[in-house]
């Protein structure tokens, strides 16, 4: 059965945001290639058009829809995964117009791939079949492993780039080897037959199915960074060039988590039981242990990487509780999550001298002297990241535990309290050195990035206004649900 | 002629004004005018307090419980509204706060000379933090202005703090911070019991709604076990703030390193939210668990009395020896709260007031003397008296007020909590009144140390007494001792009513059936707890 041609319609902003990227590979090609503000401008034009024509898409087509023989859904959930990415990825944009000046390679093919990351990650959201999901999570991969050694003569860089290839290729095949197994069993990669097909008898004895549901999961899980499947996140966090940290940090932990969200809520649902407990203790050893480990990082970027993994580990509550509440929260948390991390990591960046220096929190010294702005900046962002008000980090976490202590997951919870207040010591670690401790520096920052400053107040301004105003996001969350699992 | 404020939402105004005056400072003033900004950020807490005291005239002791009430949505989809109101308790703390602010302000111009800036914008941000926590009716509310407040205070204690600041402001984070978050936990187990239901409960079926006054009115429909549980999140956000005894261990640090305007603040305002936190909080929305949990209560709070006494005795650091002696004061402030009857409750927010002043006061003069000689070790002083007569007369009489002479503010509060603890189980008053004959010993130790004997140390031969900005500053406070101590009845006639609502609350038979058998009963069948109270009220 052939689809209808009218769908391809629907994969309008799929097809551009490809095709932009692919574009500009091309132009980077001929000649001397295209220069570095050309390129960041036409990403970002290319994402604004893929934005628009995405709301154009959305606003004609029913509540939910599938298209292309069911392998592609596009509904409120999908949207708003869409649109995170895109603003995401816009910030990202913004991050990297000077790192990516100062590192004399090739810029068109660093705003190339990440628009091709990016269209992997539409893909992902939308995907309603266990292999276009796969498909698109593996097209984001490829595109972020030469990311991450994209300062291709950087040791580090390269290290980085080829960690994070060997251990997310396996994971993917570990991934691609768990929706086999369930193939196996039930003889569908629809996720709304495998739901099915799940529940029917024939399943329900098959040894396939746990085996094929917990390796599905391990490889989900590295995706979103969990423990214990985290061990390449700090590495390759501090190896990136900085930009591309944020992206992996933000972008592609929210595409993950959008099709980890759809998988075990349409996919898996029957089992909810069976991952819920999986899900708990994940999420529980994921926030004692990345808060534990970041209390000790000397290294920002790094104890950014931890402290990544450990809010992973706050939405792993939000998945975990399978309600209302739950969905909300994971996905205000991950809008909040967006703006604060983006915003820290440009701060980073704008810290940053010369490719690697100044990532330590002794180079923080006595910023709040040096630049007002940037140490406020920076402190908005630490006092999100842990999570008080009025902030969104605050909102966000609140939503989580209110979705835990309702459905009776009050340990999880008293876990999550706990270890939020455990952060506070490192986020303030930074904050220590930027206004109480003194540097010998005295020569202002100088704030000589344009792009990478708008980004940040960007950042600021929605960081508050989600802590100030959450309600109309929250009326947003509530348009992108998708069917709960029901026990 | 105070009945305007009833037509402007005064309350708002008192809260934001200094968060406005914080953003001018931040984004309309230069760090080379200290001077403007000094008087700039005094001024508008000076005119916050102004319009403060309307509220003392305006507000309708026979009327409604909360007053001057302000309520609009604020995030629907959970019920959250934006709501103030004040009643009795609420608006004596919110014109402490004003008045404190003014002088914690005042008393920071000499004091403070680095980064002055800064300064004002986290005190006036502080200051706006504070009020917002005594004025919120929404619970929601109420937390997002407790977690605010910390972090102008970390910065207080951190950048302008002594020797060991990084330290002490981090652990006094760290701390409440740790406190807070169980707080929250607790809050949603009420917010979820009023509407859906939680865990094995089923819940309520009211819309959701994290109002204070619908938490009220559901308190004794908790069921006991989930009261406990609720009581127990609570307590330790607020027992670590007030800070009871075994929490009290950031209080002298943070006390001994902030700076004088800081430490000012935090004992006289901050520690006050955790017993506030309690009387609008605990007792009447877990009357059960508050009744259960009454002996291990009163116990900490009767160990935290003489504890704090004694350890305030062995210091010699005058700033660490108030520290210690408000851990002490605390102590009272909670037995009277745990008394759960009109006494005890009166004396006991009588007492938040009096120790806000005349704590507050001890430090403001601790602070002047270190201003001069940059030490507060009690050696080194000595004869003070024949230098500085006026700067002797004024700690005297703060002396006074702090160990509760009659005829000022501190024995009114020390006398009726004792008298409301009585009532409740006599031996715990006896045991409070061990704690005032310490604190007698301690504070007037201390007075004769540093006051009295031959001047010894020639440093102190030419120390400047009491400058007029100083006495000021230390002038209201004075008179407010002298005011609650002779004539407290205004006080105890504006408390009269939200008092006897939380009694009403927590321990409905009180007052109706005097000689009935007491509520604590089986926890503490082998204490002698059940005589009769004392037929005085």
């Amino acid at each position: 059965m052939l689809p209808n041609p009218q769908e391809y319609l629907l994969l309008a902003p799929e097809i551009l945001l490809a095709s932009a990227g692919l574009l500009l590979l091309l132009a980077g090609a001929i000649g001397r290639g295209m220069g570095n503000r050309e390129s960041a401008g036409v990403a970002m034009v290319s994402l604004f058009l893929t934005g628009f024509v995405l709301m154009r898409v959305h606003s004609v087509i029913p509540a939910r829809l599938l298209i292309l023989n069911g392998s592609f859904v596009l509904d409120g959930f999908s949207f708003f995964w869409k649109m995170l990415v895109l603003i995401a990825t816009a910030l990202t944009v913004l991050l990297s117009v000077r790192f990516v000046a100062e590192g004399s390679y090739r810029p068109s093919e660093y705003y190339s791939l990440l628009l091709l990351a990016t269209s992997g990650m539409l893909f992902m959201a939308s995907g309603y079949t266990l292999l276009t999901i796969w498909i698109g999570l593996e097209t984001m991969a490829l595109a972020s492993y030469i990311l991450a050694g994209y300062f291709k003569r950087e040791r580090r860089s390269t290290e980085a780039a080829m960690k994070y290839f060997i251990l997310g290729a396996m994971s993917s095949g570990i991934l691609l080897y768990g929706i086999s197994l369930l193939y196996g069993a039930t003889g569908t990669i629809h996720l709304g037959d495998l739901s099915e097909a799940l529940r029917g008898a024939q399943a329900q004895g098959s040894p396939l199915v746990p085996l094929g549901w917990l390796l599905l999961a391990a490889g989900l899980f590295f995706k979103v960074a969990v423990v214990p499947f985290h061990i390449w996140t700090p590495d390759v966090y501090v190896g990136a060039p900085t930009p591309v940290t944020a992206y992996l940090a933000v972008a592609s932990k929210a595409a993950s988590f959008a099709i980890l969200l759809r998988i075990f809520y349409e996919g898996l649902g029957s089992l909810k039981v069976e991952w819920q407990t999986v899900v708990a203790i994940v999420a529980v050893i994921t926030m004692i242990w990345g808060n534990v480990a970041a209390l000790t990082q000397d290294n920002v970027k790094r104890m950014l990487a931890y402290s990544s993994i450990a809010h992973a580990g706050y939405v792993m509550i939000g998945v975990l509780v399978a309600s209302e509440i739950g969905l909300w929260s994971v996905i205000f948390y991950l809008l909040t999550y967006t703006f604060v991390t983006m915003g820290a990591f440009g701060t980073v960046i704008l810290l940053e001298r010369r490719e690697y220096a100044g990532e330590t929190a002794a180079d923080y010294a006595g910023l709040s002297r040096r630049s007002p702005f940037l140490a406020a900046m920076m402190l908005l962002f630490m006092i999100a990241l842990t999570g008080i008000p009025p902030t969104g980090g605050f909102v966000g976490k609140f939503y989580l535990f209110a979705a835990a202590v309702e459905k009776g997951w009050t340990w999880v919870a008293i876990v999550g309290v706990l270890t939020s207040a455990v952060s506070l010591y490192y986020y303030f670690r930074i904050v220590l050195y930027m206004y109480l401790r003194d540097s010998d520096q005295t020569t202002p920052t100088p704030l000589h990035a344009p792009a990478l400053v708008v980004a940040i107040a960007i950042c600021a301004v929605a960081t508050l206004a989600l802590g100030i105003f959450p309600g109309p996001f929250i009326e947003l969350a509530k348009h992108s649900l998708i069917p709960l699992p029901s026990p | 002629m105070f009945d305007w404020v009833h037509n402007v939402p005064i309350l708002s105004i008192l809260c934001y004004l200094p968060l406005a005056g914080a953003l001018i400072v931040m984004f309309g003033m230069k760090s080379g005018q200290e001077s403007a900004i000094r008087k700039f950020a005094t001024g508008v807490v000076f005119v916050d307090f102004l319009l403060s005291i309307p509220l003392w005239f305006a507000f309708d002791r026979n009327g409604e419980l909360f007053q001057f009430r302000e309520s609009a949505p604020w995030i629907e989809s959970i019920g959250v509204r934006y709501e103030v109101g004040i009643d009795g308790i609420a608006l004596l703390l919110v014109l402490l706060t004003t008045l404190l602010g003014v002088l914690a302000f005042l008393s920071s111009w000499s004091a403070i000379h680095t980064r002055e800036k800064e300064y004002y914008i986290f005190l006036l941000l502080l200051q706006t933090g504070m009020l917002g926590v005594f004025m919120a009716m929404d619970f929601f509310l109420f937390y997002v202005f407790w977690e605010v407040m910390l972090v102008p205070m970390y910065f207080l204690i951190g950048i302008w703090g002594g020797a060991r600041r990084l330290y002490a402001s981090i652990k006094f984070f760290l701390y409440t911070l740790a406190g807070s978050v169980l707080m929250l936990l607790g809050i949603l187990a009420l917010y979820f019991y009023n509407s859906g239901g939680l865990l094995g409960w089923k819940g309520l079926g009211n819309p959701p709604s994290f109002s204070i006054t619908q938490f009220h009115e559901i308190g004794a429909s908790i069921p006991p076990d989930l009261q406990f549980w609720i009581f127990l999140g609570l307590f330790f956000s607020f027992a670590i703030k007030v800070p009871m005894f075994p929490f009290h261990t950031w209080l002298p640090d943070a006390h001994v390193e902030a700076p004088t305007a800081g430490s000012v603040i935090l004992a006289g305002v901050l520690l006050k939210m955790g017993t506030y936190g309690f009387i609008r909080f605990s007792l009447p929305i877990l009357p059960n668990a508050t009744v259960k949990l009454l002996p291990w209560m009163a116990g900490l709070s009767i160990i935290g009395i003489i504890y704090g006494a004694l350890v305030a005795m062995a210091q010699k650091d005058m700033k660490k020896l108030v520290a210690y002696s408000s851990v002490s004061h605390l102590g009272f402030v909670m037995l009277g709260l745990f008394a759960l009857n009109g006494p005890g409750l009166n004396g006991s927010v009588l007492q938040m007031i009096n120790h806000g002043l005349s704590t507050g006061a001890l430090f403001l003069l601790v602070g002047v003397i270190y201003e001069r000689r940059h030490t507060r070790l009690i050696s080194e002083y000595g004869g003070i008296s024949a230098v500085m007569p006026l700067y002797a007369t004024v700690f005297l009489i703060i002396t006074m007020s702090s160990i509760g002479l009659p005829t000022l503010n501190g024995f009114v509060g020390e006398f009726t909590i004792l008298v409301g603890a009585f009532q409740r189980t006599w031996w715990w008053g006896l045991l409070a009144a061990i704690g005032i004959v310490l604190g007698a010993a301690y504070m007037l130790w201390m007075y004769q140390r540093v006051f009295f004997g031959p001047l010894t140390n020639s440093e102190n031969k030419d120390l400047k007494d009491l400058t007029g900005r100083e006495i000021l500053y230390l002038a209201p406070l004075v008179l407010l001792c002298f005011w609650i101590g002779l004539y407290p009845r205004p006080f105890f006639r504006i408390l009269e009513k939200p008092i006897n609502y939380v009694v009403a609350k927590v321990d409905p038979t009180y007052g109706t059936a005097v000689a009935s058998a007491p509520i604590v009963s089986a926890p503490v069948a082998a204490t002698p707890a059940t005589t009769a109270p004392a037929a005085g009220e």
